[in-house]
């Protein structure tokens, strides 16, 4: 029995010395709140405070508390100066483009009363800084439009001039918005590289708030800069923000008045939390999620649209019968309760909103369209064959496999399985399939299903971030955009028309673009290569005594921090 | 012993390295990967890939990959920017020299990552395993001492109860009763805390608070193994009392207690102990539901958002630590056998 007790004596300190050691985190917690401070909860930490390097969108949330780019974008898509004094256009002089070599040179002007968390002014040498640490080409980053840069000049301490070679149409929004932030050259270490260097995670504050503690996987705080340069901003003295990996439990923490802000809210959410007397629902003006239909027009398993069509999809007629088979309404009312939008093209965002008829739900209109391009039930097993079809060898079965991503979750699950049942009472077999969204994105070298082609329809949400459609349009349906791994024309697309007009809304003349983007969304609408079909809600819950928080499609929630205030 | 303890390290050492290359082709050539899909961004910019696959060190061969894993790139050329030209030396230790690289989600060292989460796993996991042992160890002897009696069979079911509820369900439910519905009739505060380690007002170090947020992770984690344990100790003392050295002791004229701790609880705990060991890693993987329940800043999270991420450097870490934890943990097992038990001889 001696021996025994000599042992458990021994176990006893080794797991007294575990115990202690795992008590160290807690030994620096922040003290005690002030009553005038709130909450936020999201399920994970975020990676740093850079959001060009993982884009988590946690990230951006963070950054827009700590820091300030040279613009950034509200919710109804109106872009407005941040470091900037005021916005570059052609009308002020800022914007001077040169038609000749179809160059452009930006004039930024800066403004002089900003100052870093420290006292040091920001400057044009910390954009300049930003922009150099950016192209370091060993380890930089990527920021979109970054390649149309020549040249980044100082003009003044509050001035610089950008060079780019080409026109390039995002350039408000470039060194701005919800991603790209200036950062300070006194402060952060170069050599550490953009992407990892230490000031992406213990930042020097330019915005309303300092990060004064981060315990990793716990909880961040922030508290309010005194060096913030809009006056009497902001009025909340504090910011927790919480890591609560698990959905419910921050749904309860709000209504249980434990924390003020949820952010992305989805349906099932906005519905539950309606009748809660101490939680509000901001909804974004603008959506840029939109639900959609993607057709592979190469045979399943190829790329090339002209050596190998799709047996089914390549005929018009059948992406113009699937699209009047689906009943958008009835999704929207059973299994995004109501919240989704119906969006038919891809340009439902100002400035640029086109006047596309909405289509109708038409199922008898949909079996007509399959009757007339050849695909009839003769034999009686419910499912269409092609007889006298032009696309595909007579007596092919009308039989597809119908992709979704997982991650999403069973609002989407249920669409993809209702559209299938839809289709399938229009005699059109679809094989539903699940996949992780890594899988169904991946390179083709990576084993990426849309990549590599094989797959026939599929269903996810995509959208662009920011005001500028330009580049997302490019990647989707330009012909260059159709080659494996280049772009993500996967519906390996191509239209001639089209493909001049894209060349033509690289310009400033918005009245032009305009113009030209509607001629699109018309070809668009003629060639169905995807079928838009409704938005998902962009949505945050709040506490009630939370004010002045509007959610936003071009923007993470905190866009407007500074001004919320508390009731 | 020593001789045996020595041979067993080797080989697990040479068990680990073939573990590492298999664990390393299989996170690898797993479909999809960190450049497919990022946070928001459904696709990434393909100029943005090849910066990232060189960044990432993914631009090279898999065996490649894999050496500069494990050995590190200081001796050899590498090509930094993408220029085709080698720009001298790479900075990579290995895993051999204690550098497991950077995690792609944070460019952070993985073991300044690990290292903020594992204490924090192992002091809710300790914990969890002395509460389930303290609890479980008295109702297993009971149970088999008084065998079929009210108490016994009320135990039963609710082992076969414990180890039938699922912990994400339990501790759902736990959250609600004890955050969402009980309240302090003093305060008007929730009873417990829904989650955390401690409480973010708090300042240094407090004992109260601590326990407080203990009770429902460690309620939920433990549940399970009070229920599987009492049922191991039950039969296991069940099987030393009916021997006959049991017999002879009470023969001898020992008091009743004597017989029970001295002969019976003494030999039914050396299996126990065993299992315990074995148990180990699995204590640890279940952490993953307590961890996302209550919010606990834990590894397995860690583990899990870099599966979901595909973040290699962390989930190779993760692996290799849990694969080498788990030999160890069976290694221990042997060795603790042999110590509780003198007729056990490894030679």
């Amino acid at each position: 029995m001696k021996r025994f007790s000599g042992k458990s004596l021994v176990v006893l300190v080794l797991l007294t010395a575990v115990l202690l050691s795992g008590c160290q985190p807690g030994a620096d917690a922040t003290p005690a709140a002030e009553s005038s401070g709130i909450v936020i909860v999201i399920p994970e930490d975020p990676p740093s405070f850079n959001p060009i390097v993982a884009d988590t969108g946690y990230d951006s949330l963070v950054m827009e508390l700590v820091m300030l780019g040279l613009s950034d974008i509200d919710a109804n898509g109106t872009v407005f100066p941040e470091l900037a004094a005021e916005l570059p256009t052609v009308e002020n002089g800022g914007v001077v483009v040169d038609e000749d070599t179809g160059s452009m040179t930006v004039t930024w002007k800066m403004r002089e009363d900003v100052q870093w968390a420290d006292g040091t002014p920001v400057t044009a040498d910390d954009v300049i800084f930003t922009y150099e640490s950016i192209v370091d080409p060993e380890m930089g980053g990527w920021i979109p439009g970054i390649d149309y840069i020549d040249s980044v000049e100082k003009t003044g301490d509050y001035s610089f001039t950008i060079n780019y070679a080409s026109i390039y149409t995002g350039y408000l929004t470039q060194f701005g918005g919800e991603q790209v932030v200036i950062w300070p050259a006194h402060y952060c270490d170069a050599s550490q590289g953009f992407a990892a260097w230490d000031c992406g995670r213990q930042p020097l504050s330019n915005g309303p708030y300092v990060l004064t503690e981060w315990v990793n996987g716990d909880h961040m705080t922030f508290t309010k800069n005194e060096k913030y340069f809009e006056e009497g901003k902001p009025s909340i003295e504090k910011i927790t923000v919480r890591i609560i990996p698990d959905t419910s439990v921050r749904k309860t923490m709000l209504i249980n008045g434990d924390a003020d802000l949820n952010m992305w809210a989805t349906e099932p959410m906005i519905a539950e939390l309606e009748g809660e007397p101490n939680v509000k629902v901001s909804q974004s003006p603008e959506n840029r999620w939109v639900v959609r239909v993607f057709f592979n027009l190469a045979a399943n398993g190829t790329t090339d649209p002209v050596a190998t069509p799709h047996p089914i999809l390549s005929d018009l007629r059948v992406r113009q019968a699937i699209r009047a088979a689906i009943d958008v309404d009835t999704i929207s009312k059973e299994f995004f309760l109501g919240y989704a939008k119906p969006a038919w093209t891809e340009f439902i965002r100002e400035p640029y909103v086109c006047d596309i008829p909405r289509p109708e739900f038409d199922p008898e209109a949909a079996a007509a369209l399959l009757d007339e391009a050849g695909w009839k039930d003769t034999d009686g097993d419910g499912v269409r064959e092609c007889r006298g079809c032009e696309t595909a060898e007579e007596g092919y079965v009308m039989e597809m496999d119908f992709h979704t991503y997982a991650e999403f979750g069973e609002p989407l699950e249920l669409t993809q399985q209702y559209i299938a049942e839809q289709l399938g009472k229009l005699g059109m077999k679809l094989n539903l399939k699940v996949v992780e969204g890594s899988i169904l994105w991946a390179a083709s070298t990576d084993g990426g299903i849309e990549q590599s082609g094989n797959f026939d329809i599929d269903i996810w949400d995509d959208g662009y971030a920011g005001v500028d459609p330009t580049d997302f349009i490019y990647q989707y349906y330009a012909v260059a955009s159709a080659e494996p791994d280049f772009g993500y024309n996967f519906m390996r697309w191509s239209n001639d028309e089209f493909e001049e007009l894209l060349g033509g809304v690289y310009t400033l003349d918005e009245t032009q673009r305009k113009q030209d983007f509607c001629k699109m969304a018309a070809i668009l609408e003629e060639e169905l290569p995807i079928l838009p079909l409704f938005t998902a809600v962009n949505a945050d819950a709040h506490s009630a005594r939370l004010q002045n928080v509007q959610s936003s499609a071009n923007d993470l929630v905190t866009w407007n921090a500074a001004d919320w205030t508390l009731k | 012993m020593t001789t045996y303890i020595l041979r067993r390290l080797i080989q697990t050492a040479g068990l680990l390295f073939f573990l590492s290359v298999l664990l390393f082709a299989l996170v690898n050539l797993a479909p999809g990967g960190p450049l497919s899909g990022q946070g928001q961004s459904r696709h990434i910019d393909p100029d943005k890939v090849e910066l990232l696959k060189r960044q990432f060190g993914l631009d090279k061969p898999l065996p490649t990959q894999y050496l500069i894993w494990l050995v590190g790139n200081d001796w050899m050329q590498v090509d930094r920017d993408g220029d085709g030209v080698m720009d001298g030396y790479g900075t990579r230790l290995g895993i051999l020299r204690g550098d497991f690289g950077f995690s792609f989600r944070t460019r952070q060292p993985v073991l300044t990552e690990i290292g903020q989460r594992l204490p924090n796993t192992i002091y809710l996991t300790v914990i969890t395993i002395l509460v389930a042992i303290l609890v479980a160890i008295p109702i297993g002897i009971i149970s088999a001492i008084r065998q079929y009696s009210a108490f016994d069979i009320s135990v039963t079911t609710f082992s076969f109860a414990g180890q039938a509820i699922p912990e994400f369900w339990l501790g759902l439910i736990l959250i609600l009763v004890f955050y969402a519905w009980l309240k302090n009739p003093f305060t008007g505060d929730p009873l417990l805390p829904s989650g955390g380690m401690t409480s973010i007002d708090v300042s240094g170090f407090d004992l109260g608070d601590r326990i407080v947020h203990l009770i429902l992770p460690v309620l939920t984690g433990a549940l399970g193994w009070i229920a599987w344990y009492s049922r191991f100790l039950r039969s296991s003392m069940l099987d030393v009392i009916h021997q006959d050295y049991i017999r002879t002791a009470r023969a001898k004229g020992l008091s009743n207690w004597s017989v029970l701790t001295k002969h019976g609880l003494r030999n039914a705990l050396i299996p126990l102990v065993t299992l315990l060991a074995l148990d180990l890693p699995y204590l640890f993987g279940g952490a993953i539901f307590v961890e996302t329940l209550f919010a606990w800043p834990g590894m397995a999270r860690l583990y899990y958002q870099a599966a979901l991420e595909r973040d290699y450097p962390v989930l190779m870490a993760v692996l290799i630590i849990g694969a080498a934890s788990i030999i160890l943990s069976n290694l221990l097992a042997d060795i603790l056998y042999a110590w509780l038990d003198p007729r056990i001889r490894y030679e």
